[in-house]
């Protein structure tokens, strides 16, 4: 379980105001907001990428406060989904079991597993430079996943893809998470996405969460003025 | 045609004329040096004093690009990554020693070095570089690290920083994101800082002519050996030493060309 509790962080301008939310094990939970909200930041600090000023996050009853991101055992996938350009498909989903140390026979049955889910076998000796967007993020989520890790957090990553692929990519989601069952937190701003994908739904502007609940008690029962504007 | 075009004309002719005056003029000076050098030149070369400063002169370009490379690549990666109190501060002092003339620079170390508590320190860790070969090596440092770390800082910042966090959510440290993300994409960068810093230890005289001195078989690299030759009114020797420099230097500016090519051609796939 992730629990994040009464963070603040600032960040220029910018500040993240009493962040305080529980992700139970297996659930996928989707914060929803506005650009510009913070919905990234939040991910960026579950993931170690930020020291918060004030709170505590845990993983399972462990405060993480104070470890480093390779030791955090999270996926980040991003928006952009940031390939390493100088390395082939294949070593980019390789990275992380490599960094692991694992046997080389397990590192290529899981390959193969992944890329066959994912339907993107026939892309593993390419360029990432060379790939289309609904490609690379393919190949960006295969490289998150493979490490098993115990949350695996997604920065809009069907933001840049047209209808079509996105609909598609949504249900393989949907698909692999059940049979992964790896807790998930997804940001997104696209309403049907998140009804589609959350078991919860965290409403988030101006670096505060408003409301969080499942898709019926957000849309259905705002408590406040500013979720009821949002969902409008 | 219209009054545009003709526009368009003159201001093309306008540029053509300014490249090709500065076109001339270089290659005019370069073939001079060349066709008064060429007659001599296979015998000079086989001469021990050329031989004797073509090697020096290798082998202080290297070594001193190689502390260069040592020095700038922290320095360039900390100055593009960290916002830290007192940056811009430092940025400004790193770079007074490639803003200050060379032969001033040169004095300045003449005197840091000729300090007793300095001497005494230098002398005990081996690093005496008055009127030495140590001497045209720390001159060489001290005028072109400042120049390497400018252009690393550059290729640093290129970088996107959110690779080198995302090879940490996936288990590497951050010397790990480091060696295994961010040296190999800033691999084009670091090879142009190498050769140009390379090429400018090549033809470094006043900074190491003031604390290495122009010391004949001993401290006499290529752009020494031209300006003893000179003054001792042997110009076949200082055309050869000086021919010898500028195609050293024509061949690695090739060679930056096309690592500069190579980048472009990466960066539009």
């Amino acid at each position: 379980m992730l629990k994040v509790e009464h963070i603040y962080k600032k960040l220029g301008d910018f500040e993240l105001c009493d962040i305080n939310f529980k992700v139970e094990d297996g659930e996928y939970f989707v914060i929803l907001g506005s650009t510009g909200s913070g919905k990234t930041i939040v991910l960026e600090t579950i993931a170690g990428g930020y020291n918060i000023d004030r709170g505590n996050i845990y993983i399972n009853d462990v405060n993480i406060n104070n470890i480093p991101p390779e030791n955090r055992n999270i996926g980040f996938v991003y928006q952009d989904y940031l390939l390493f350009p100088h390395l082939s498909v294949r070593e980019n989903i390789l990275f992380g079991l490599k960094t692991k140390k694992m046997d080389r026979s397990i590192m290529n049955e899981i390959l193969h597993k992944i890329s066959s889910i994912l339907n993107i076998e026939h892309l593993l000796d390419r360029s990432p430079l060379t790939l289309s967007g609904g490609e690379q993020q393919r190949v960006a989520f295969a490289r998150a996943v493979v490490t098993s890790p115990k949350i695996l957090l997604l920065d809009e990553i069907s933001s840049a893809l047209d209808p079509g692929t996105k609909k598609k990519f949504q249900h393989n989601l949907k698909k692999i998470h059940r049979e992964l069952n790896t807790t998930t937190i997804q940001v997104t701003h696209d309403f049907n996405e998140a009804i589609y994908l959350a078991d919860r739904i965290a409403i988030m502007g101006n670096g505060q969460i408003y409301q969080i609940g499942t898709a019926d008690e957000i849309f259905n029962h705002p408590k406040s003025k500013l979720v009821e504007d949002f969902i409008r | 045609m219209s009054k545009n075009n003709y526009k368009d004309i003159l201001f093309k002719v306008y540029i053509f004329i300014f490249i090709t005056i500065f076109m001339l003029f270089i290659i005019l000076t370069i073939f001079v040096v060349f066709q008064k050098s060429f007659p001599n030149l296979a015998s000079i070369i086989m001469d021990k004093e050329i031989q004797f400063a073509i090697k020096l002169t290798l082998y202080t370009s290297t070594i001193s690009t190689i502390i260069c490379l040592i020095f700038a690549v922290p320095i360039a990666y900390g100055l593009a990554r960290y916002d830290f109190f007192g940056k811009m501060i430092i940025n400004s002092i790193i770079q007074i020693s490639n803003s200050i003339p060379p032969i001033a620079a040169g004095i300045a170390l003449l005197m840091l070095f000729s300090t007793k508590q300095v001497e005494y320190m230098a002398n005990k860790l081996g690093l005496d570089p008055v009127f030495s070969v140590k001497g045209i090596i720390l001159a060489n440092f001290f005028i072109n690290a400042p120049y390497m770390i400018r252009i690393l800082k550059g290729t640093f910042e290129d970088v996107n920083p959110k690779l080198e966090f995302v090879g940490r959510t996936l288990g590497c440290s951050v010397w790990g994101s480091f060696f295994k993300i961010t040296i190999p994409l800033a691999k084009n960068g670091l090879i142009s800082a190498i050769i140009i810093t390379w090429i400018n230890a090549l033809g470094e005289f006043g900074t190491a002519l003031m604390l290495a001195g122009a010391i004949r078989m001993k401290t006499e690299t290529l752009p020494v050996a031209i300006f003893l030759n000179l003054s001792a009114g042997n110009l076949d020797k200082a055309l050869a030493a000086a021919t010898i420099l500028i195609v050293i230097s024509i061949i690695c500016l090739f060679l930056f060309e096309c690592v500069q090519k190579c980048n472009t051609k990466k960066v539009n796939y």
